[in-house]
């Protein structure tokens, strides 16, 4: 299992969000990657795209289910994770490292609800 | 409805399995990866636990003519002490399941799948009575356990613990022979395209059979299989799965599975229905198809040609063992004769997939 980091927020839905100034990365936890299993595919949001907070904005695909990754945060997408779209290992190996999805310029408030990681774990364990 | 467990769930359940409600039985889905484990029974070998499978034995005076009344295939030409695959057809013509049949000297039985277990027992009975056959159909499902044991190290790891000599099991056949002492049946049969056994056998010994075959096993990288990898196993080899490749909508002619059945067999249900579609002509046949990476075809997503739909996938995956997507699918004949290429929708998006050889994956013997 992956150390979890303090300096990220969690979803309910198993995104993570580490925001930066103005700009939020954007991923999903090790959790969600466990659970998906062997990962074969990840279409993620277009450069430039503008994204709405709560809205499906990219899938990962697994040898036997697909995974929707919910938008934590509204905004342009400025940059995305292009190395996953040939190599998916690092959302196994680094999930909240080399294994992040996109980068957004934020605009507007985050989505209700974000935990930080005592409370992402308590609800793991719910 | 309750779910069901094997008499192998605890085994399971130390090994990490990661377990899945397969029609009604908690079944192990993958213990260490669907990819890794469907390597591994490609490159090494692996076991499986089908306890879950349906199992019947015929007996008596007729069970021959029974036989050869519900099952698909020419039991007369099959040879004592060998297994044959084919379908219980209704009366139209259609599978309510496919099956293997093993024709021993004083009993006949039949293997069945999971979802066959409530129904196909009773329908044998049945046509048993309507025809007035001095027959004995016994459901034999919770008195047997079922383990295959697969891969090309098979015979190196069950030699050690039965009493007869494997090397003379040829494939497709079968000996009644003694595993870990204990009486059990022991069929060259699988559905994975690798070599391997199935064995039947009283189902308390299950888990001490079980920790035997993992630990003769061991040394040659053989491990537990779940239904993930037994899942893409059976696809790359070509091997229908009932419920999507076949279904009571879907015939065996259709499916390209035609060597399954006598056509020429008046006494049994259904085989003259299907006599009288093949003289109408199929319109509609199997192809493989298969891609380089994108999202994976799956069961059920539509099958294009010029933007019209012309098929359906029946089964889908990723395959590790040719590297790309693969899906087998079911597409009128007047487009398969086309060939080339076609595009398979998948979630709002169309992924063009090329007509490859049928089966993706045939081993070298």
């Amino acid at each position: 299992m992956a150390d979890r980091p303090d300096n990220v927020q969690y979803t309910k839905t198993h995104e993570w969000i580490r925001i930066e100034g103005g700009v939020a990365t954007v991923g999903i936890t090790d959790f969600a990657v466990q659970h998906l299993g062997d990962l074969v595919f990840v279409d993620l949001p277009s450069k430039g795209a503008d994204i709405e907070v709560g809205t499906a904005v990219a899938e990962i695909e697994s040898v036997k289910a697909v995974g929707e990754v919910y938008a934590p945060i509204g905004g342009e997408v400025v940059e995305v994770n292009g190395d996953l779209s040939a190599d998916q290992s690092s959302l196994a190996s680094d999930p909240f490292g080399a294994g992040w999805l996109f980068k957004v310029q934020i605009a507007g408030e985050p989505a209700a609800g974000l935990m930080d990681r005592g409370s992402y774990e308590a609800q793991l364990e719910s | 409805m309750t779910i069901r467990k094997t008499p192998l769930y605890a085994a399971h359940a130390e090994a990490g399995a990661r377990f899945v409600d397969f029609h009604g039985w908690e079944m192990p889905v993958q213990y260490e990866g669907i990819l890794d484990e469907t390597r591994r029974v490609r490159n090494h070998g692996g076991l499986f636990d089908l306890c879950h499978m349906g199992r019947l034995v015929i007996s008596g005076p007729d069970r021959e003519a029974l036989v050869e009344r519900v099952f698909s295939g020419n039991l007369a030409k099959l040879r004592h002490g060998r297994a044959k695959y084919g379908f219980l057809l209704n009366a139209d013509g259609y599978p309510i399941d496919d099956v293997l049949v093993y024709r021993d000297h004083e009993v006949i039985h039949i293997v069945i799948n999971a979802t066959g277990r409530d129904g196909d027992g009773p329908w044998v009975q049945q046509q048993c009575e309507a025809a007035g056959f001095n027959a004995t159909v016994e459901d034999v499902s919770e008195s047997q356990a079922m383990i295959a044991l697969q891969g090309r190290a098979s015979e190196h790891v069950l030699q050690p613990l039965c009493g007869t000599d494997l090397s003379a099991v040829r494939y497709y056949g079968f000996a009644n022979a003694p595993v870990c002492g204990h009486p059990a049946l022991l069929a060259r049969t699988g559905y994975t395209g690798e070599d391997g056994f199935e064995l039947f056998f009283d189902p308390q010994h299950a888990p001490a059979v079980w920790d035997a075959l993992l630990e003769s096993g061991a040394a040659l990288e053989v491990r537990p299989i779940g239904l993930g990898a037994r899942d893409l196993l059976r696809l790359e080899a070509g091997m229908p799965l009932y419920g999507q490749e076949i279904t009571t909508e879907i015939d065996p002619l259709e499916a390209d599975l035609a060597f399954g059945v006598d056509l020429t067999k008046d006494a049994t249900v259904g085989v003259s229905a299907l006599r009288a579609r093949q003289a109408a002509g199929v319109a509609r046949t199997a192809i493989s198809l298969a891609q380089v990476g994108g999202r994976v075809p799956r069961t059920g997503c539509p099958v294009l040609r010029d933007g019209q739909r012309v098929g359906i996938v029946t089964s889908g995956g990723v395959s590790p063992t040719v590297g790309k997507n693969i899906a087998r699918a079911l597409v009128t004949r007047e487009a398969a004769a086309q060939g080339g290429t076609f595009d398979v929708e998948i979630r709002g998006h169309t992924s063009p997939m090329s007509v490859v050889p049928h089966p993706f994956y045939k081993r070298a013997r």
